[in-house]
């Protein structure tokens, strides 16, 4: 059946620029996906009772809008999400959904060692693929071409310690 | 006569399955049938294209929701 | 010898065993589809284009989903599997999503309002390569980006769950660590828009040119490890 197939990569190029360009034709910024973690991670933080108020991230009036506004009012709370429904919704739609629970304790420590690095890196770097790199390129912004240099060096030193330490 | 391993990548997390496939495959005659087991669906798309990439016959099945066979001939 | 992993069996038997009965999962995808169109209809009310992020977030989703597209993959297949299909189609994305962004910047400038999205023009400074190195380690070893990682835990992968809770500590603790960042590195670091060094159309070019010098080295790359007659 024609819908079981997966899309040619091109394909896939083709249809996120349109969303791309969609997104800042509609919203006035281009997609972003990892300042949205660091919101929710402020939130998770005021649940065990933390402050990030006084933190210099969260400073502004913007910032603090958001925060007070909560999890739910976020719009990028509702595009993340809608990420991981999309995808469940096309994988089941494909009949290709299916749990994969974790083999090993390697895959538990390549998964919160790789999370932290991404998180943090992602904030310092302002973005993470799609806000600093994609964004950022198609923005034409010095900065997205630094950050692809750079996260391509990143990526082979992974590559080396993935079949090393984590296969 | 040929030979056919069975590689059992099910639950590992791309690019396991390929560069375990590659290291498998080095240790096989030609003519040998290589067996990856997929769960991974990027797995499924760059298995199948690196194998054909470096000349193999390669048969892509699926053998369940969400899980594939990937079978490759080695043809060099 | 491979011990553990050889098994000697006749094909068409163990064929024929393994084939457990497919479910179909389409009356689940529907479930799912009303789930979703649920959602949407309470965000609508919800109001503040709540909805249109969730839309966006699905198209997304599914895109990525369906494509198999991965940009971990991109950067990471060139050099550990000499493959370069996947960086192509990141390239060509963002040839697209240039030409689309640059129209409506233009058109934006040209009409003399403000132009959208120039917040993600940002700062280059040492932190900028610091954390995309960062970056690019870890979603090689945690098997997905930040996009990635949503996408597989829509398909149902454990992992990437893990992934995201410590996606979002560590972005907690950059946050955290910003402020020290900003003061020692990046304040003093630089913006480039490129149109405005180049003109628009010259930024836009240029940018298309480094697109397309990369695309044909990746195109060569992977030619030049294939076995294949080049077809």
């Amino acid at each position: 059946m024609w819908f079981k197939d997966a899309l040619p990569y091109v394909a896939g190029a083709v249809l996120l620029s349109v969303f791309q360009i969609v997104t800042l034709a509609s919203t006035g910024n281009p997609w972003g996906v990892s300042g949205v973690f660091a919101n929710w991670g402020a939130w998770l933080f005021e649940l065990f009772g933390g402050s990030v108020d006084k933190w210099f991230y969260f400073s502004s009036p913007g910032a603090q809008a958001t925060l007070n506004a909560g999890f739910l009012n976020y719009p990028g709370t509702w595009r993340n999400l809608g990420i991981i429904a999309g995808a469940l919704f096309a994988a089941m739609m494909a009949s290709g959904f299916k749990i994969k629970k974790i083999k090993s304790w390697k895959q538990v420590a390549a998964a919160a060692l790789g999370g932290l690095l991404m998180g943090y890196g992602a904030r310092i770097a302002a973005g993470c693929n799609i806000g600093a790199l994609y964004s950022g390129i198609a923005s034409l912004s010095l900065s997205g071409w630094v950050f692809a240099a750079f996260m391509f060096v990143g990526a082979v030193i992974g590559s080396k310690l993935l079949v090393k330490y984590f296969m | 006569m040929s030979k056919e391993v069975v590689l059992d990548c099910l639950g590992e997390a791309c690019p396991i399955p390929l560069v375990k496939a590659e290291k498998a495959l080095v240790k096989m005659a030609v003519g040998d049938v290589l067996i990856v087991q997929i769960d991974h669906s990027c797995a499924m798309k760059n298995v199948p294209e690196w194998a054909r990439n470096q000349g193999h016959e390669v048969e892509l099945e699926e053998v369940d929701d969400g899980e594939w066979e990937c079978i490759i001939e080695k043809m060099k | 010898m491979t011990e553990g992993i050889t098994r000697t069996s006749s094909r068409a038997s163990a064929r024929g065993g393994s084939r457990r009965k497919k479910k179909n999962q389409i009356p689940i995808a529907l479930v799912i589809f009303v789930i979703i169109a649920g959602i949407g209809v309470w965000l609508g009310f919800k109001g503040e284009n709540l909805l249109l992020y969730w839309v966006l977030g699905l198209a997304f989703g599914f895109i990525l989903q369906r494509s198999r597209f991965c940009f971990t993959a991109s950067m990471r297949d060139p050099y550990l599997t000499k493959s370069t299909s996947v960086t192509r189609a990141v390239l060509i994305a963002f040839a697209i999503t240039s030409i689309g962004f640059t129209a409506i910047k233009y058109g934006y400038f040209a009409n003399g309002l403000t132009i959208p999205g120039q917040s993600y023009i940002a700062t280059i400074s040492i932190a900028t390569a610091v954390g995309a190195l960062m970056f690019g380690v870890g979603m090689v070893i945690a098997g997905g980006c930040a996009s990635g990682t949503l996408m597989r835990i829509g398909e149902g992968f454990w992992m990437q769950v893990i992934s995201l809770f410590f996606f979002i500590v560590g972005s907690l603790w950059g946050a955290h660590d910003f402020g020290w960042w900003k003061r020692t590195f990046i304040l003093g670091g630089t913006k480039v828009f490129l149109p405005d060094h180049l003109g628009w159309l010259g930024g836009l070019m240029t940018n298309l040119l480094i697109i397309a010098v990369l695309y044909v080295i990746a195109h060569k790359w992977e030619k030049k490890n294939s076995n294949q007659l080049s077809h």
